[in-house]
Protein backbone atom coordinates (compact mmCIF):
# COMPACT_ATOMS: atom_id res chain seq x y z
CA UNK A 1 0.00 0.00 0.00
CA UNK A 2 1.60 3.47 -0.87
CA UNK A 3 0.60 6.02 1.59
CA UNK A 4 -1.36 8.89 0.64
CA UNK A 5 0.05 12.15 0.54
CA UNK A 6 -1.49 14.18 3.64
CA UNK A 7 -3.42 17.09 2.69
CA UNK A 8 -2.10 18.48 6.34
CA UNK A 9 -0.18 21.07 7.04
CA UNK A 10 4.08 21.64 6.35
CA UNK A 11 4.70 24.00 8.96
CA UNK A 12 3.74 22.41 12.01
CA UNK A 13 5.56 19.26 13.08
CA UNK A 14 2.07 17.12 12.65
CA UNK A 15 3.45 15.94 9.12
CA UNK A 16 6.86 14.89 9.89
CA UNK A 17 7.02 12.28 8.18
CA UNK A 18 9.13 8.65 8.50
CA UNK A 19 11.39 8.09 5.81
CA UNK A 20 14.04 5.57 5.20
CA UNK A 21 17.92 6.09 4.64
CA UNK A 22 18.88 5.23 1.45
CA UNK A 23 22.59 6.83 1.25
CA UNK A 24 24.21 9.10 3.64
CA UNK A 25 26.21 12.18 2.85
CA UNK A 26 27.39 14.68 0.98
CA UNK A 27 28.34 16.12 4.31
CA UNK A 28 25.51 16.71 6.90
CA UNK A 29 22.80 15.05 4.62
CA UNK A 30 21.12 12.40 3.81
CA UNK A 31 18.80 10.67 1.22
CA UNK A 32 15.91 9.49 2.74
CA UNK A 33 12.98 7.60 0.73
CA UNK A 34 9.10 8.61 1.80
CA UNK A 35 6.41 6.96 -0.42
CA UNK A 36 8.99 6.07 -3.19
CA UNK A 37 10.19 9.47 -3.53
CA UNK A 38 13.51 10.74 -2.70
CA UNK A 39 14.29 13.73 -0.63
CA UNK A 40 17.43 15.08 1.12
CA UNK A 41 17.44 15.90 4.22
CA UNK A 42 19.76 17.39 6.76
CA UNK A 43 20.94 15.07 9.65
CA UNK A 44 23.14 17.15 12.33
CA UNK A 45 20.49 16.53 14.70
CA UNK A 46 20.56 12.70 14.48
CA UNK A 47 23.98 11.85 13.78
CA UNK A 48 25.20 9.18 13.38
CA UNK A 49 23.07 7.50 10.86
CA UNK A 50 23.20 4.75 8.08
CA UNK A 51 21.12 3.53 4.93
CA UNK A 52 18.06 1.39 6.27
CA UNK A 53 17.15 3.56 9.33
CA UNK A 54 14.19 5.24 9.96
CA UNK A 55 14.67 9.01 10.44
CA UNK A 56 11.23 11.38 11.30
CA UNK A 57 11.72 14.26 8.69
CA UNK A 58 10.41 17.96 8.79
CA UNK A 59 10.99 20.83 6.88
CA UNK A 60 13.92 19.27 5.32
CA UNK A 61 15.28 18.06 8.57
CA UNK A 62 15.42 15.09 10.44
CA UNK A 63 14.44 15.80 13.86
CA UNK A 64 14.10 11.47 15.49
CA UNK A 65 15.66 8.07 14.70
CA UNK A 66 12.73 5.46 15.07
CA UNK A 67 12.96 2.40 17.04
CA UNK A 68 12.93 -0.16 15.25
CA UNK A 69 9.96 -2.55 15.37
CA UNK B 1 3.09 -0.12 5.54
CA UNK B 2 5.60 -0.41 8.22
CA UNK B 3 4.59 2.50 11.03
CA UNK B 4 1.28 3.03 9.64
CA UNK B 5 -0.76 -0.10 8.70
CA UNK B 6 -0.43 -1.55 12.28
CA UNK B 7 -1.33 1.74 13.75
CA UNK B 8 -5.07 1.71 11.50
CA UNK B 9 -6.49 -1.88 12.62
CA UNK B 10 -9.84 -1.39 13.04
CA UNK B 11 -10.44 -4.30 15.58
CA UNK B 12 -7.83 -3.31 17.87
CA UNK B 13 -9.68 0.71 17.45
CA UNK B 14 -12.82 -1.37 18.96
CA UNK B 15 -11.01 -3.40 21.40
CA UNK B 16 -9.35 0.29 22.76
CA UNK B 17 -12.52 2.25 22.40
CA UNK B 18 -14.02 -0.82 24.54
CA UNK B 19 -11.10 -0.53 27.24
CA UNK B 20 -11.77 2.80 27.54
CA UNK B 21 -15.53 2.78 28.26
CA UNK B 22 -14.62 0.02 31.08
CA UNK B 23 -12.37 1.83 32.74
CA UNK B 24 -14.57 4.75 32.28
CA UNK B 25 -16.14 5.52 36.09
CA UNK B 26 -20.16 5.18 35.52
CA UNK B 27 -21.64 8.67 34.75
CA UNK B 28 -18.44 10.32 34.71
CA UNK B 29 -17.96 12.90 31.71
CA UNK B 30 -14.44 13.71 30.74
CA UNK B 31 -12.95 16.07 28.44
CA UNK B 32 -9.91 15.58 26.75
CA UNK B 33 -7.89 18.45 24.90
CA UNK B 34 -5.88 17.52 21.91
CA UNK B 35 -3.11 19.86 21.76
CA UNK B 36 -2.19 19.56 18.49
CA UNK B 37 -3.83 20.39 15.15
CA UNK B 38 -2.56 16.95 13.70
CA UNK B 39 -4.59 14.97 16.54
CA UNK B 40 -7.39 16.96 15.61
CA UNK B 41 -6.93 15.48 12.14
CA UNK B 42 -6.33 12.11 12.95
CA UNK B 43 -9.56 12.40 15.05
CA UNK B 44 -11.77 13.98 12.43
CA UNK B 45 -10.38 12.07 9.44
CA UNK B 46 -11.09 8.69 11.12
CA UNK B 47 -14.31 9.46 13.27
CA UNK B 48 -12.79 8.59 16.54
CA UNK B 49 -15.28 10.45 18.39
CA UNK B 50 -18.07 8.49 16.93
CA UNK B 51 -15.70 5.57 18.37
CA UNK B 52 -15.47 6.94 21.73
CA UNK B 53 -17.82 6.36 24.71
CA UNK B 54 -20.19 9.01 25.05
CA UNK B 55 -18.69 9.55 28.42
CA UNK B 56 -15.27 11.54 26.70
CA UNK B 57 -15.50 14.26 25.16
CA UNK B 58 -12.57 15.75 22.96
CA UNK B 59 -11.78 19.49 22.64
CA UNK B 60 -9.45 20.79 20.36
CA UNK B 61 -6.27 23.03 21.65
CA UNK B 62 -3.97 25.57 20.26
CA UNK B 63 -1.61 23.46 18.69
CA UNK B 64 -1.74 24.82 14.57
CA UNK B 65 1.37 27.35 14.67
CA UNK B 66 -0.39 28.87 11.22
CA UNK B 67 -3.95 29.19 13.24
CA UNK B 68 -2.35 31.64 16.24
CA UNK B 69 -0.30 33.89 14.38
CA UNK B 70 -2.21 37.42 14.74
CA UNK B 71 -3.08 39.16 11.73
CA UNK B 72 -0.50 41.77 12.51
CA UNK B 73 2.11 39.62 11.98
CA UNK B 74 0.94 38.21 8.64
CA UNK B 75 0.52 42.30 7.38
CA UNK B 76 4.17 42.71 8.39
CA UNK B 77 5.16 39.66 6.62
CA UNK B 78 3.20 40.80 3.54
CA UNK B 79 5.19 44.57 4.33
CA UNK B 80 8.11 42.70 4.13
CA UNK B 81 7.22 40.78 1.02
CA UNK B 82 6.85 44.23 -0.79
CA UNK B 83 9.78 45.72 -0.41
CA UNK B 84 11.85 46.13 -3.11
CA UNK B 85 14.77 43.41 -3.94
CA UNK B 86 13.21 41.25 -1.50
CA UNK B 87 12.61 37.59 -2.26
CA UNK B 88 9.58 36.25 0.45
CA UNK B 89 10.37 32.58 0.99
CA UNK B 90 7.32 30.68 2.87
CA UNK B 91 5.87 27.51 3.98
CA UNK B 92 2.61 27.03 1.46
CA UNK B 93 0.26 27.32 4.53
CA UNK B 94 0.70 30.59 5.67
CA UNK B 95 0.22 32.03 1.45
CA UNK B 96 -3.71 31.70 2.34
CA UNK B 97 -3.79 32.89 5.91
CA UNK B 98 -5.64 36.74 5.89
CA UNK B 99 -4.08 39.72 7.69
CA UNK B 100 -5.50 42.69 7.72
CA UNK B 101 -4.39 43.92 4.11
CA UNK B 102 -5.41 40.90 2.66
CA UNK B 103 -2.45 37.35 2.60
CA UNK B 104 0.86 36.92 0.79
CA UNK B 105 -0.90 34.87 -1.73
CA UNK B 106 -2.74 38.30 -3.09
CA UNK B 107 0.52 40.47 -2.40
CA UNK B 108 2.09 37.64 -4.92
CA UNK B 109 -0.85 38.35 -7.19
CA UNK B 110 -0.29 42.29 -7.00
CA UNK B 111 4.00 41.33 -8.11
CA UNK B 112 5.84 41.17 -4.91
CA UNK B 113 8.29 37.69 -5.38
CA UNK B 114 6.60 35.08 -2.81
CA UNK B 115 7.84 31.69 -3.45
CA UNK B 116 6.94 28.45 -1.79
CA UNK B 117 9.58 26.66 0.29
CA UNK B 118 9.20 23.15 2.15
CA UNK B 119 12.77 23.77 4.37
CA UNK B 120 14.15 27.09 5.57
CA UNK B 121 16.98 25.42 3.89
CA UNK B 122 15.72 25.58 0.44
CA UNK B 123 15.40 29.42 1.60
CA UNK B 124 18.95 29.81 2.15
CA UNK B 125 19.88 28.17 -1.29
CA UNK B 126 17.21 30.93 -2.90
CA UNK B 127 19.50 33.21 -1.31
CA UNK B 128 22.92 31.56 -2.77
CA UNK B 129 21.55 31.36 -6.15
CA UNK B 130 20.21 34.96 -5.90
CA UNK B 131 23.04 37.27 -4.31
CA UNK B 132 21.53 40.58 -5.86
CA UNK B 133 18.09 39.98 -3.98
CA UNK B 134 16.80 40.17 -0.45
CA UNK B 135 15.82 36.61 0.53
CA UNK B 136 13.48 36.87 3.70
CA UNK B 137 12.24 33.75 5.30
CA UNK B 138 8.89 33.60 7.32
CA UNK B 139 9.57 31.39 10.16
CA UNK B 140 6.58 29.73 12.09
CA UNK B 141 6.24 27.22 13.76
CA UNK B 142 6.22 25.31 17.35
CA UNK B 143 9.53 23.57 18.73
CA UNK B 144 9.26 21.27 15.54
CA UNK B 145 10.08 23.79 13.38
CA UNK B 146 12.37 26.11 14.97
CA UNK B 147 14.89 23.62 14.95
CA UNK B 148 15.13 23.54 11.25
CA UNK B 149 15.21 27.29 11.16
CA UNK B 150 17.84 27.27 13.47
CA UNK B 151 20.21 25.12 11.69
CA UNK B 152 19.47 27.26 8.83
CA UNK B 153 21.05 29.91 10.74
CA UNK B 154 23.99 28.51 11.94
CA UNK B 155 24.78 27.20 8.40
CA UNK B 156 23.82 30.82 6.77
CA UNK B 157 26.56 32.36 9.59
CA UNK B 158 28.95 29.11 8.54
CA UNK B 159 28.57 30.33 5.11
CA UNK B 160 28.81 34.33 5.65
CA UNK B 161 25.31 34.28 3.55
CA UNK B 162 25.15 38.44 3.81
CA UNK B 163 21.62 38.54 1.60
CA UNK B 164 19.67 35.67 3.87
CA UNK B 165 16.83 36.35 7.07
CA UNK B 166 14.70 35.14 9.31
CA UNK B 167 11.12 37.10 10.13
CA UNK B 168 11.26 34.86 13.20
CA UNK B 169 7.47 33.91 14.49
CA UNK B 170 8.39 30.54 16.51
CA UNK B 171 6.48 30.06 19.21
CA UNK B 172 6.50 27.72 22.56
CA UNK B 173 4.12 25.55 23.27
CA UNK B 174 4.07 25.32 26.97
CA UNK B 175 2.51 28.63 27.22
CA UNK B 176 -0.36 29.05 25.61
CA UNK B 177 -1.58 25.51 27.35
CA UNK B 178 -0.27 27.41 30.85
CA UNK B 179 -3.14 30.20 29.21
CA UNK B 180 -5.77 27.41 28.36
CA UNK B 181 -5.47 26.08 31.83
CA UNK B 182 -5.36 29.34 33.46
CA UNK B 183 -8.71 30.61 31.46
CA UNK B 184 -12.13 30.51 34.08
CA UNK B 185 -14.52 28.78 31.38
CA UNK B 186 -12.43 26.23 30.15
CA UNK B 187 -13.03 22.59 31.95
CA UNK B 188 -10.49 20.18 31.11
CA UNK B 189 -9.62 16.21 32.99
CA UNK B 190 -6.67 15.52 31.06
CA UNK B 191 -4.51 16.44 27.79
CA UNK B 192 -3.55 14.68 24.80
CA UNK B 193 -0.15 15.43 24.42
CA UNK B 194 1.85 16.68 20.87
CA UNK B 195 4.11 13.78 19.37
CA UNK B 196 6.49 15.52 17.37
CA UNK B 197 6.99 18.75 19.17
CA UNK B 198 7.76 16.10 22.35
CA UNK B 199 10.44 14.88 19.89
CA UNK B 200 12.27 18.11 20.36
CA UNK B 201 11.12 19.22 23.93
CA UNK B 202 11.06 15.76 25.37
CA UNK B 203 8.48 15.36 28.41
CA UNK B 204 9.42 18.07 30.93
CA UNK B 205 7.81 20.94 30.03
CA UNK B 206 4.54 19.10 30.49
CA UNK B 207 5.55 18.41 34.47
CA UNK B 208 3.95 21.88 35.39
CA UNK B 209 0.60 20.61 33.99
CA UNK B 210 0.26 17.43 36.18
CA UNK B 211 2.14 18.97 39.30
CA UNK B 212 0.37 22.87 39.05
CA UNK B 213 -2.99 21.88 37.69
CA UNK B 214 -3.33 18.42 38.31
CA UNK B 215 -4.45 17.27 34.60
CA UNK B 216 -2.49 14.07 33.53
CA UNK B 217 -0.69 14.39 29.95
CA UNK B 218 -0.15 11.57 27.76
CA UNK B 219 2.17 12.91 24.68
CA UNK B 220 0.59 10.53 21.55
CA UNK B 221 1.42 9.79 17.99
CA UNK B 222 -0.73 10.62 14.80
CA UNK B 223 -2.17 7.21 13.68
CA UNK B 224 -5.56 6.26 14.79
CA UNK B 225 -4.81 3.56 17.04
CA UNK B 226 -1.71 6.23 18.60
CA UNK B 227 -4.75 8.99 19.73
CA UNK B 228 -7.09 6.24 21.14
CA UNK B 229 -4.57 4.37 23.28
CA UNK B 230 -3.82 7.87 24.81
CA UNK B 231 -7.29 8.88 25.64
CA UNK B 232 -7.06 4.90 26.98
CA UNK B 233 -4.28 5.81 29.17
CA UNK B 234 -5.62 8.85 30.03
CA UNK B 235 -8.81 7.37 31.10
CA UNK B 236 -6.93 4.92 33.01
CA UNK B 237 -5.01 7.70 34.87
CA UNK B 238 -8.21 9.19 36.16
CA UNK B 239 -9.89 6.08 37.43
CA UNK B 240 -6.29 4.96 39.21
CA UNK B 241 -6.56 8.50 41.08
CA UNK B 242 -2.52 9.33 39.34
CA UNK B 243 -1.54 12.34 37.46
CA UNK B 244 1.35 12.08 35.77
CA UNK B 245 3.06 13.00 32.05
CA UNK B 246 3.66 9.71 30.31
CA UNK B 247 4.55 8.50 26.66
CA UNK B 248 2.46 6.49 24.55
CA UNK B 249 4.64 7.71 21.39
CA UNK B 250 7.44 5.43 22.51
CA UNK B 251 8.74 4.40 18.76
CA UNK B 252 9.93 8.49 18.22
CA UNK B 253 9.79 10.57 21.81
CA UNK B 254 12.67 10.41 23.53
CA UNK B 255 11.95 11.40 27.39
CA UNK B 256 14.83 14.24 27.14
CA UNK B 257 13.90 15.18 23.68
CA UNK B 258 16.41 15.86 21.01
CA UNK B 259 19.34 17.90 22.85
CA UNK B 260 21.18 18.36 19.77
CA UNK B 261 17.95 20.38 18.51
CA UNK B 262 17.31 22.55 21.45
CA UNK B 263 20.48 23.04 21.77
CA UNK B 264 20.44 24.49 18.31
CA UNK B 265 17.28 26.77 19.33
CA UNK B 266 18.60 27.65 22.08
CA UNK B 267 22.23 29.25 19.93
CA UNK B 268 20.16 30.98 17.25
CA UNK B 269 16.95 32.20 19.70
CA UNK B 270 15.71 33.68 22.73
CA UNK B 271 12.27 33.74 24.25
CA UNK B 272 10.91 37.08 23.84
CA UNK B 273 9.23 39.16 26.77
CA UNK B 274 5.60 38.55 25.14
CA UNK B 275 4.39 37.36 22.19
CA UNK B 276 0.82 38.23 20.41
CA UNK B 277 -1.24 34.64 20.66
CA UNK B 278 -4.38 34.55 18.30
CA UNK B 279 -7.55 34.05 20.46
CA UNK B 280 -5.59 33.91 23.53
CA UNK B 281 -4.03 37.91 24.00
CA UNK B 282 -0.67 38.49 25.07
CA UNK B 283 1.16 35.70 26.59
CA UNK B 284 4.77 36.13 28.27
CA UNK B 285 7.74 34.31 27.18
CA UNK B 286 5.81 32.55 24.44
CA UNK B 287 8.07 33.01 21.18
CA UNK B 288 11.04 33.37 20.25
CA UNK B 289 13.64 35.67 18.36
CA UNK B 290 16.95 35.42 17.22
CA UNK B 291 19.38 36.37 19.84
CA UNK B 292 21.81 39.54 19.14
CA UNK B 293 24.38 37.58 17.74
CA UNK B 294 22.31 36.69 14.58
CA UNK B 295 21.35 40.47 13.88
CA UNK B 296 22.92 39.91 10.84
CA UNK B 297 20.41 37.82 10.06
CA UNK B 298 17.35 38.88 11.68
CA UNK B 299 14.68 40.54 9.31
CA UNK B 300 13.27 42.66 12.35
CA UNK B 301 16.67 43.71 12.75
CA UNK B 302 17.52 44.47 9.07
CA UNK B 303 13.66 45.90 8.39
CA UNK B 304 11.70 48.70 10.13
CA UNK B 305 8.40 46.50 10.08
CA UNK B 306 5.60 48.42 10.57
CA UNK B 307 4.39 46.08 13.58
CA UNK B 308 0.91 47.56 13.63
CA UNK B 309 -1.87 45.50 15.70
CA UNK B 310 -4.94 44.20 13.90
CA UNK B 311 -8.11 43.57 15.63
CA UNK B 312 -9.31 39.76 14.58
CA UNK B 313 -12.75 40.02 12.45
CA UNK B 314 -15.99 40.54 14.45
CA UNK B 315 -17.47 37.38 13.22
CA UNK B 316 -14.67 35.19 13.45
CA UNK B 317 -14.49 32.97 16.59
CA UNK B 318 -10.96 31.65 15.89
CA UNK B 319 -10.34 32.19 19.49
CA UNK B 320 -12.56 30.36 21.20
CA UNK B 321 -12.10 26.97 18.87
CA UNK B 322 -8.08 27.28 19.63
CA UNK B 323 -8.78 27.85 23.28
CA UNK B 324 -11.72 24.33 23.20
CA UNK B 325 -14.29 27.02 24.32
CA UNK B 326 -16.80 26.01 21.35
CA UNK B 327 -16.58 23.39 18.46
CA UNK B 328 -15.86 24.13 15.12
CA UNK B 329 -19.66 23.73 14.16
CA UNK B 330 -20.60 26.21 16.85
CA UNK B 331 -18.74 29.55 15.15
CA UNK B 332 -21.75 31.62 13.41
CA UNK B 333 -19.54 31.69 10.40
CA UNK B 334 -18.83 27.75 9.92
CA UNK B 335 -19.35 26.67 6.55
CA UNK B 336 -21.13 29.69 5.46
CA UNK B 337 -18.98 32.88 5.30
CA UNK B 338 -16.37 30.78 6.53
CA UNK B 339 -14.93 28.10 3.76
CA UNK B 340 -11.37 26.74 2.88
CA UNK B 341 -12.17 28.62 -0.71
CA UNK B 342 -12.71 31.95 1.51
CA UNK B 343 -11.63 31.56 5.02
CA UNK B 344 -12.14 34.08 7.29
CA UNK B 345 -10.12 32.56 10.25
CA UNK B 346 -7.04 30.99 10.33
CA UNK B 347 -8.49 27.35 11.65
CA UNK B 348 -9.99 27.52 8.69
CA UNK B 349 -7.19 28.44 6.32
CA UNK B 350 -4.75 26.01 8.14
CA UNK B 351 -4.83 22.74 6.60
CA UNK B 352 -4.47 21.84 10.00
CA UNK B 353 -7.01 24.10 12.13
CA UNK B 354 -9.50 22.58 13.43
CA UNK B 355 -12.16 24.72 11.47
CA UNK B 356 -10.60 22.69 8.07
CA UNK B 357 -10.74 19.50 9.73
CA UNK B 358 -14.26 19.31 10.86
CA UNK B 359 -15.00 21.15 7.23
CA UNK B 360 -12.98 18.33 5.21
CA UNK B 361 -14.35 15.44 6.81
CA UNK B 362 -18.36 16.25 7.23
CA UNK B 363 -18.71 17.28 10.58
CA UNK B 364 -21.10 20.45 9.89
CA UNK B 365 -23.28 19.59 13.51
CA UNK B 366 -23.10 17.38 16.88
CA UNK B 367 -23.20 13.65 16.47
CA UNK B 368 -21.59 11.77 13.11
CA UNK B 369 -20.75 13.22 9.89
CA UNK B 370 -23.16 14.64 7.58
CA UNK B 371 -22.91 12.78 3.56
CA UNK B 372 -20.79 15.83 2.10
CA UNK B 373 -21.90 15.92 -1.33
CA UNK B 374 -18.65 15.27 -3.53
CA UNK B 375 -17.06 18.30 -5.26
Amino acid sequence: MTRPRRATCITCGDVAVEGRVVAVGPGDTATVEVDGRREQVAVELVRPVAVGDSLLCHAGIALARLERA
Amino acid sequence: MRFVDEFRDGTLARALAREIAGALPPGRHVVLMEVCGGHTHTIAKHGLEDLLPPGIELVHGPGCPVCVIPMGRVDDAIWLAEQPGVLFATFGDMLRVPGGRGSLLEAKARGADVRMVYSPLDALALARRNPDREVVFFGVGFETTAPATALTLLRARAEGTPNFSVFCNHVAIAPPLRAILDSPGVRLDGLIGPGHVSTVIGLEPYRFIAEEYGRPVVVAGFEPLDVLQAAAMLVRQLADGRCQVENQYLRVVRPEGNRRALAAIDETMELRETFEWRGLGQLPASAFRLRPAFAAWDAEARFELPADRVEDPRACQCGEVLTGAIKPFQCRVFGSACTPEHPIGTCMVSAEGACAAYYAYGRRAAGPPAKVPAR
